[in-house]
């Protein structure tokens, strides 16, 4: 009775074929059954931007993308930008500002300034209020997220 | 005090941030366990009802489901809450809100959950609901409660109300709201629950109290505490909502009568719908002056509105009438504050406590005074601020620690370096104006006294655990901690591992709220951590034949001349296989008497002195904050990155409710998502937003700390308010200011 499609993903550098339902969404597809739990879920509504991953360059919120719809998409989760334990800059950032509190939105934060630098590494503090604006924090005031993101695309740039 | 220390004062990051970057850290949903149920729960669709009758036979017979509950079949209590367990945990023979619990329904996966709960049919016997707290005091109001709609009463009384006004030259007098607010954790609440085969329950929980989880657990189950462990997962915010285990009850419900673990996890609608708020107040507040701008008196009438329940209300209610003379000496008070019972969606604990109400309405008619006396706000303010001799309005001197007035000649300054951004002409239609709040608040529990425990063990290789049971809701205690104890124990931060999550190895601390965390198992770690090293440095000093004041510890090994001697060798020789300490600590006080509110009720408090420069667009009502200093006291800072964030956060909280934030209620909640609740974003970032931080030692505080995370937001509605008012030359006297409520302001200009 239950109907299920095949797609193609490539998560984190990896191919995946996978059987999903036409009421999946992304979000529900990484946490609940590929178990890349790093992805948050705050509202299911595309309010938060808690869940967003990057697909095919760009920042969505993966509670609004169908699984289906990613079909012959790269998705990047949290899980995947960090390579050998090697933290990715904007990781490294967020730890020495003091940019993570309760955590819940910091991967989706991450994510979105990811998406943001590796499209403008030289994003300026008004490009990254923009960038991050559909991503809620209630623990940090954005202030040290906003320093973060600067010093991360700093450090992107070589001007560590 | 030493200022020579290792850890203590250092901006170290925090422990779990390279697990939370990573997304490893593990939250209760990231949890599944074999055989999980899923829950769903039933609420109540009416504000005021009975129930004749819940009809769950075609829920049972669903495919998928496995367990229906309903209030008759809980084994243990029927009642629940953080201090009044006065909430249903299933409501049996009435609702009292819209969103109260009904029933639940534990399946195979969460969609036949979901589905089988529109089978469940509850007759209703619809009752008329008093929302407005004003109409529930009146005779003849629908009684929320047999008890009578008024929850509790709190009172100050002091001096001669009578003589104080008769001698004011000046009094002022208005009528204050302050909004209802959502605590807008971004994580929702969680709880799965598994039966253990010993016949006891396991609890992994989004929760800011993982004692109260057990103590709830085991009373709702019928149990002895000792059987339900609960584990605190790493918990994405609280800010006072996540004390009251509903979530948890719930869950275990169904792991007790499937005997399958169960996770229930609420969707965002269900949390805003049904979890507590902060209280909303009405506050009548009058104050009078003499002619030199001294504080004469202060009376107050203060209507917090609790909705159906009144969980810690009583509690909230107290801290608003102990701390309605703000940061200044006024003899002569007389204050009433009220929790008024309605058929409203519950309030509970938020992040200020019923402090930033009174700061509200407290600060406006300071500043509503200088206007009358032709004073600066400073100034006045300046006048009636409080010292080492002077008492709050509990009665309470503080004899240390009150820099109140080094902030305001530090917020003087900015004011002066304000003036050119203010008298540089504005745009076309824009009003600048700066604006002052000042607050204070006393740390920890104030209607009784509050012990903290810690056990520190020291391990032979030089590294130590730490057990406490305040949980770390994502501001950073458990770092604080590992740092208080490195300190005493001459280790490195990460040599230190504190477990403040598991109830079978951390004490009960009470929960982690009023600012208590640093100043009490602060106080209780180091305690400990102390007695751990003094027994130690004995036993070595009694092989070296020196005083235990010769040696120290470091690194694991006692040093003495240089020379050191390990751990794991003296802990050999003489059968320890770790060493380890308990320690308490109890503040010395005395809660507020019933009749009149004086007493003693706080170990210390946190003072706090705002700045903001607020430009507001004449046409639309819209307001940009240009500039903001927010000035906190701290005592003396564990970790100033910390102590940053808690500032940062704290005051952009209280600009929400500030300028956008207020859960509306027409029969139920009406801004269920975060697309009708907003909440500040990067853009609502003032440009400059400047922190200052003013150490004096609290003398009673672990190296000189004491508390101060919510003090951050206490005065922020205040500030805000204070310059609007000022630039659109009206008083505003309801928050939040919205760009309508501006707008209608200064059309009656």
């Amino acid at each position: 009775m239950n109907i299920t499609h095949n797609i193609r993903v490539i998560i984190n550098g990896q191919t995946r074929e996978i059987s999903v339902a036409p009421n999946e969404t992304l979000q529900d597809l990484l946490r609940y059954r590929l178990g890349l739990v790093g992805t948050k879920s705050g509202c299911e509504t595309g309010d938060c931007g808690a869940c967003t991953v990057i697909v095919d360059g760009k920042a969505v919120n993966s509670c609004l993308v169908l699984a289906v719809e990613s079909n012959g998409s790269s998705v990047t989760t949290i899980e995947g930008i960090s390579s050998n334990g090697e933290l990715h800059p904007l990781q490294q950032a967020f730890i020495d500002h003091g940019a993570v509190q309760c955590g819940f939105c910091t991967p989706g934060m991450i994510l979105a300034a990811k998406s943001l630098l590796d499209e403008d590494p030289n994003a300026n503090e008004k490009d990254i209020r923009l960038a991050l604006a559909g991503n809620l924090c209630r623990c940090t005031g954005y202030v040290s997220i906003l320093k973060a993101v600067a010093a991360a695309g700093k450090t992107l740039r070589g001007g560590k | 005090m030493s200022n020579d220390h290792k850890v203590i004062g250092k901006s170290i990051p925090r422990l779990d941030a390279r697990s939370k970057v990573l997304g490893e850290a593990r939250y209760a949903d990231d949890l599944s366990l074999p055989g999980m149920l899923y829950v769903k729960v039933v609420r109540s669709p009416h504000p005021n009802a009975r129930i004749r009758s819940i009809d769950t036979s075609r829920a049972r017979n669903y495919p998928g489901v496995i367990s229906v509950l309903t209030a008759q079949d809980i084994p243990g209590e029927k009642l629940m809450g953080p201090i009044i367990k006065d909430q249903p945990v299933l409501c049996g023979e009435a609702v009292g809100y819209v969103g109260d619990a009904v029933a639940l329904v534990g399946a195979e996966t969460e969609q036949a959950a979901e589905e089988a709960l529109e089978l469940i049919k509850v007759d209703y016997e619809i009752l008329a609901p008093v929302l407005d707290p004003f109409k529930a005091m009146e005779p003849g109001a629908p009684q929320v409660h047999s008890g009578g709609n008024i929850g509790t009463h709190s009172k100050v009384r002091r001096g001669d109300m009578e003589a104080a006004f008769r001698d004011a030259t000046v009094v002022v007098e208005k009528r204050f709201f302050y909004p209802r607010v959502e605590h807008a954790y971004m994580e929702p609440e969680v709880a799965v629950v598994a039966p253990d085969p010993g016949g006891g329950f396991t609890v992994w929980s989004s929760t800011q109290y993982a004692h109260l989880d057990r103590e709830e657990v085991s009373r709702v189950l019928g149990l002895p505490q000792s059987r339900v462990r609960v584990h605190q997962m790493m918990t994405g915010g609280g800010f006072g909502g996540k004390i009251n285990p509903h979530a948890q009850c719930l869950a275990a419900l169904i792991a007790w009568k499937a005997g399958r673990p169960a996770k229930l996890r609420y969707s965002r609608e269900e949390s805003l719908i049904s979890s507590y708020k902060c209280h909303p107040f009405v506050m009548d507040m009058k104050l009078g002056a003499n002619r030199e701008g001294k504080l004469l008196a202060l009376e107050a009438t203060l209507v917090g509105n609790t909705g159906a329940y009144l969980l810690q209300g009583k509690a909230v209610i107290t801290k608003s009438a102990t701390h309605v003379s703000g940061p200044y000496y006024i003899p002569n008070i007389k204050a009433d504050a009220y929790a008024v019972f309605t058929n409203c969606v519950p309030c509970g604990a938020m992040r200020g406590y019923g402090v930033p109400q009174v700061t509200f309405a407290l600060e406006s008619l300071m500043d509503e005074l200088t206007g009358r006396l032709g004073l600066d706000p400073i100034e006045l303010r300046m006048r009636n601020a409080l010292d080492t001799t002077l008492p709050n309005a509990t009665g309470q001197v503080m004899g240390a620690s009150v820099p109140i007035k080094e902030m305001l000649g530090k917020a003087k300054l900015t004011v002066q370096s304000l003036k050119p951004l203010l008298q540089q002409a504005p745009a076309k239609g824009k009003l600048r104006a700066v604006g002052v709040g000042c607050s204070t608040r006393g740390i920890g529990s104030i209607r009784k006294p509050s012990r903290s425990t810690a056990v520190v063990s020291l391990h032979p290789d030089g590294s130590a655990t730490v057990a406490c049971g305040h949980v770390d809701l994502g501001q950073g205690s458990d770092t604080m901690m590992a740092q208080v104890a490195a300190e005493e124990l001459g280790v490195d931060v990460d040599r230190v591992n504190v477990v403040t999550n598991d109830t079978a190895i951390s004490p009960d601390c009470e929960s982690t709220s009023a600012s208590r965390v640093t100043y009490l198992s602060g106080n209780a770690v180091r305690l400990a951590a102390a007695k751990a090293r003094q027994r130690v440095l004995e036993i070595a000093a009694g092989d070296l034949g020196c005083a235990p004041e010769e040696l120290r510890l470091m690194n694991g090994s006692v040093v003495y001349r240089e020379q050191g001697v390990t751990l794991a060798g003296l802990f050999s020789k003489h059968t320890f296989h770790s060493v380890t300490s308990v320690a308490e600590f109890l503040p010395d006080t005395v809660p507020p008497d019933p009749e009149t509110g004086q007493g003693r009720p706080a170990g210390t408090y946190n003072f706090n002195v705002h700045v903001a420069l607020v430009e507001v667009d004449e046409g639309t009502g819209q307001i940009r904050i240009l500039r903001y200093l927010a000035l906190t006291d701290v005592g003396h800072m564990i970790n100033p990155l910390i102590v940053e964030g808690q500032v940062h956060g704290g005051m952009m909280m209280g600009l929400g409710s500030a300028l956008m934030e207020e859960v509306k209620v027409e029969n139920g909640v009406t801004n269920t998502s975060f697309a009708t609740y907003l909440i500040p974003t990067t853009f609502d970032v003032p440009q400059e937003l400047l922190i200052g931080v003013v150490e004096e030692p609290e003398p009673t505080g672990p190296f000189g700390a004491k508390g101060f995370a919510e003090g951050s937001l206490d005065p922020v509605g205040a500030t805000i308010a204070n310059a609007v008012s000022k630039a659109i030359g009206v008083r505003v006297t309801r928050l939040p200011m919205t760009s309508e409520r501006i707008h209608e302001l200064l059309s009656q200009r």
